[in-house]
């Protein structure tokens, strides 16, 4: 990340930091306002703050938004024996598995796959419904036959799908 | 607008009724006296038919209602739009129009005059577009607008018009009598770009805020340089020395015209402002405060002969953020369709003018000037959009990718503006008036039609990497949506393009005595719940308390589970789930409300976010109540605006 957007980030950080501790807690997070109306706002805020905790630091701040970095092509090839970048594909899955992995099981079940549809979907939606497209969303992944959705079959259920373009934030580069 | 075109018309007209030759002078006027001596007395008629009479209102009428009714034939087809852009329909018209008048009178339709354009037609298209802007964005981003509007103009007029020029040395062509002053004029208003018909298929397209920004900031600026430079060039066209003195005076003026435009329209927007302020014993009339300080701001730079498009943008985007919150929510909306139906009737009238005036007589076609002139319109529209990208892409953070190059450089459409500045040549100073003319059509029609419908298949082209021939799963879909709130939840974490020295200072003084002084109950309310307070909060929390919207998924749905036997859907089924998912699942929120000249699309918008907060409202109570006691900050009104 160059050093101006390092910058701009910790200026953004400072803003929100109403209480002005150098933390940010959920309040912070909820008073941005397009934040508000997003559907999964609540899992979004809840991806900053690491387990058990209530505020964040910029390191923080900064670790999660790294997963967001676009992929360089560069990048690819250099360092296969390193740790691996947190903004690699792997690793932005897991983000998202995360967001709907609430109990941390390491299991998407019915009951977290129905609360984040739940949360995507208007209201004329009826609950048979939903639980169906749940069911139907189950099976499509579900290789192992445990009616869960484990990480490794969230990988290959999205393999088509560009994740690395869908989860970069084009000036985090 | 019914006086002048009355005068101009009149003429053409009255001769060919027949009914009144002493009138013929007038047009309006007199009814018909049944010819007769003096002494022959007439009896009274019963009933008479007076067409002269209304003869103008009546046309105008007729034209509009035919071309709106057209629109609605246009949209029955669901599927028409977004192949079609909207002023491709209009040009139709008018060309039928256009027939019409032309067969029935086997003559030239009455054309516009300048006074009509400029001052009546061109204004609310203008407003329009500079009302609705979002200004946020646009001043993130206004080096990067300013230097296409401003470079990239110059350069397309003046390598037009000397391309142009050299074509016409070649004597093969019979076009050696244009001068370069003229070839110059030329260039400078074909290179008007009007990205309306652009701007209504980038909706479909899903291009990004940046670049949905730069057009459209491009096109307002653009048009105001483009006049600019007409009128100079149009000035120096008709002096007979120039000396090196009057091209300094023409650069200078440049200058002075655009900044006193500009301050003109700020002038008059805190003005506008200021009044709206004490307007909330009149509400009724709140809205035509809004419009007659944004023309006045037109009318007063026009008499400067400085440049109205710019004060008039200036005033709508300085008064937009006060009035918005000084007048009543019916006043905002009545303002905001007035809006668009005023703009909607001019682009309307002047895009009928343009088909009808191609029916007629006054063309001159010379296939070397004509197709060289669309040759170098692309050429060097690409040229300059691609060398300008690659210099400033120098200075910003974001670059531009060639998908976005190619965007704004086939997006450069030409429309109503080039035609209108055409249609005013003096005929005296321009001989080959109407080759110019021939040629300005084709290229409108080109651009319109050829790449207005083209590109969007060609951006879905340069879009697919991979094409994925499967069926996509029920759950694709989800996931799809779901990876897009996510990024968009995070980009709204970071705040976007951060924070800016001159906007934060731009800020504090805003807060500090701009809107003390222009905004009535000025006081700072925290942003969430001045957002309740707009979605009459009590009303939804009513309808959530009588069990409409359940959090948790119902007991009764998890019992009906059973373990492993799940069994696989019909295709009819998948269908239908699919249906329903693309129906009901929530949009990502745009920041920018897409700028459509004939729509206002806030309604499902504002439904999707009353749902949310309504579901989050726990959450948020819990929030609001460990914020009130931090200190105050400004509501978040842009964004409000932009909801609601």
């Amino acid at each position: 990340v160059s050093h101006s957007q390092i910058t701009r980030l910790y200026s953004r950080f400072t803003s929100l930091d109403k209480g002005e501790n150098g933390t940010l807690s959920r309040e912070d997070f909820q008073r941005i306002p397009e934040l508000a109306i997003n559907p999964l706002g609540d899992r979004i805020i809840n991806a900053f703050f690491p387990e058990g905790e209530d505020q964040v630091n910029f390191r923080g701040f900064m670790r999660t938004l790294a997963h967001f970095r676009p992929i360089e092509d560069n990048e690819k090839s250099k360092d296969q024996n390193g740790p691996e970048p947190l903004n690699s594909r792997s690793n932005k899955l897991h983000f998202a598995f995360r967001l709907y992995d609430l109990d941390k099981d390491d299991k998407i079940s019915r009951d977290e796959l129905l609360q984040v549809l739940r949360m995507m979907v208007g209201v004329n939606i009826s609950d048979e419904q939903l639980g169906s497209i749940a069911d139907r969303t189950i099976q499509e992944a579900d290789q192992d036959g445990d009616s869960a959705i484990s990480f490794a079959e969230f990988v290959k259920v999205l393999e088509k799908v560009d994740v690395e373009q869908k989860m970069s934030i084009r000036f985090l580069h | 607008v019914l006086a002048a075109l009355a005068a101009g018309a009149a003429e053409a007209r009255a001769t060919s009724e027949g009914q009144l030759p002493g009138a013929a002078a007038m047009g309006t006027g007199t009814p018909p006296s049944p010819s007769g001596t003096a002494f022959e007395e007439t009896r009274l008629h019963v009933f008479t038919l007076d067409y002269p009479h209304v003869q103008i209102p009546f046309e105008i009428t007729l034209w509009i209602l035919l071309a709106s009714l057209a629109k609605i034939g246009f949209h029955l087809y669901h599927k028409l739009p977004s192949i079609v852009p909207e002023s491709c329909l209009l040009i139709l018209v008018g060309l039928l129009l256009g027939g019409i008048i032309f067969g029935a009178e086997e003559k030239s339709p009455p054309v516009m005059n300048s006074d009509v354009f400029f001052l009546y037609l061109l204004p609310p298209i203008v407003l329009d577009a500079g009302y609705f802007m979002p200004t946020r964005l646009f001043f993130e981003n206004f080096g990067t607008i300013f230097w296409y509007a401003v470079v990239g103009t110059l350069w397309n007029a003046i390598g037009i018009g000397i391309s142009l020029y050299g074509i016409c040395q070649i004597s093969a062509f019979g076009l050696t009598d244009i001068t370069l002053l003229q070839n110059l004029l030329f260039g400078s208003l074909i290179s008007a770009v009007d990205p309306v018909a652009v701007l209504a298929v980038f909706e479909n397209i899903h291009v990004n805020e940046q670049l949905y920004i730069l057009v459209f900031g491009e096109s307002l600026l653009n048009d105001a340089i483009t006049v600019v430079l007409y009128n100079l060039f149009k000035s120096f066209c008709q002096m007979r020395t120039i000396k090196v003195i009057d091209i300094f005076a023409g650069i200078a003026n440049f200058f002075i015209v655009g900044i006193g435009g500009v301050l003109i329209g700020i002038l008059l927007g805190f003005v506008a402002a200021f009044t709206t302020r004490f307007t909330h014993k009149i509400r009724v009339i709140e809205p035509l405060f809004v419009f007659l300080y944004s023309y006045l701001s037109y009318i007063t730079a026009e008499m400067f002969h400085l440049s109205g498009i710019m004060a008039i943008t200036a005033c709508a985007m300085t008064m937009n953020k006060y009035v918005e919150e000084n007048v009543s929510q019916k006043s905002y909306t009545t303002i905001k369709y007035f809006m668009k139906m005023l703009s909607s009737v001019s682009e309307t009238l002047i895009f009928i003018f343009m088909g009808v005036s191609t029916v007629g007589k006054n063309h001159e076609w010379n296939w070397a000037f004509v197709s060289f002139t669309l040759l170098f319109c692309l050429i060097w529209r690409a040229l300059g959009v691609f060398v300008l990208t690659q210099i400033i892409n120098v200075f910003r953070t974001i670059p531009l990718t060639f998908k976005d190059q190619f965007i704004i450089a086939y997006g450069g459409l030409r429309g109503a503006i080039c035609f209108s500045l055409v249609f005013l040549l003096p005929p005296a100073v321009f001989p080959r008036k109407k080759l110019f003319i021939t040629a300005v059509i084709v290229v409108i029609f080109f651009t319109v039609f050829i790449q207005g419908i083209t590109i969007r298949p060609l951006v879905e082209f340069l879009d697919v990497k991979r094409s994925n021939k499967k069926q996509p799963a029920v759950s694709e879909e989800i996931y799809n949506r779901f990876f897009d709130h996510v990024k968009t939840g995070i980009e709204d974490v970071c705040g976007h393009w951060g924070h800016n020295f001159w906007r934060d200072k731009f800020k504090k003084f805003d807060n500090k005595y701009l809107r003390r002084l222009l905004i009535r109950e000025n006081q700072p309310k925290s942003s969430i719940v001045s957002l309740y307070k707009k979605l009459e909060i009590k009303h939804a929390i009513e309808m959530a308390e009588s069990g409409m919207i359940s959090k948790v998924p119902s007991s009764v749905s998890l019992s009906e589970y059973h373990e492993g036997k799940i069994k696989p859907l019909s295709p009819t089924e998948m269908e239908n789930m699919r249906e329903i998912l693309t129906k009901n699942l929530y949009q990502i929120r745009h920041r920018t409300m897409s700028y459509n000249r004939h729509s206002l699309a806030a309604d499902a918008n504002e439904k999707q976010a009353k749902e949310i907060l309504i579901r989050r409202r726990h959450s948020l109570r819990e929030s609001l109540r460990k914020t009130n006691s931090l200190s105050r900050e400004r509501p978040v009104l842009a964004f409000c605006g932009g909801l609601l």
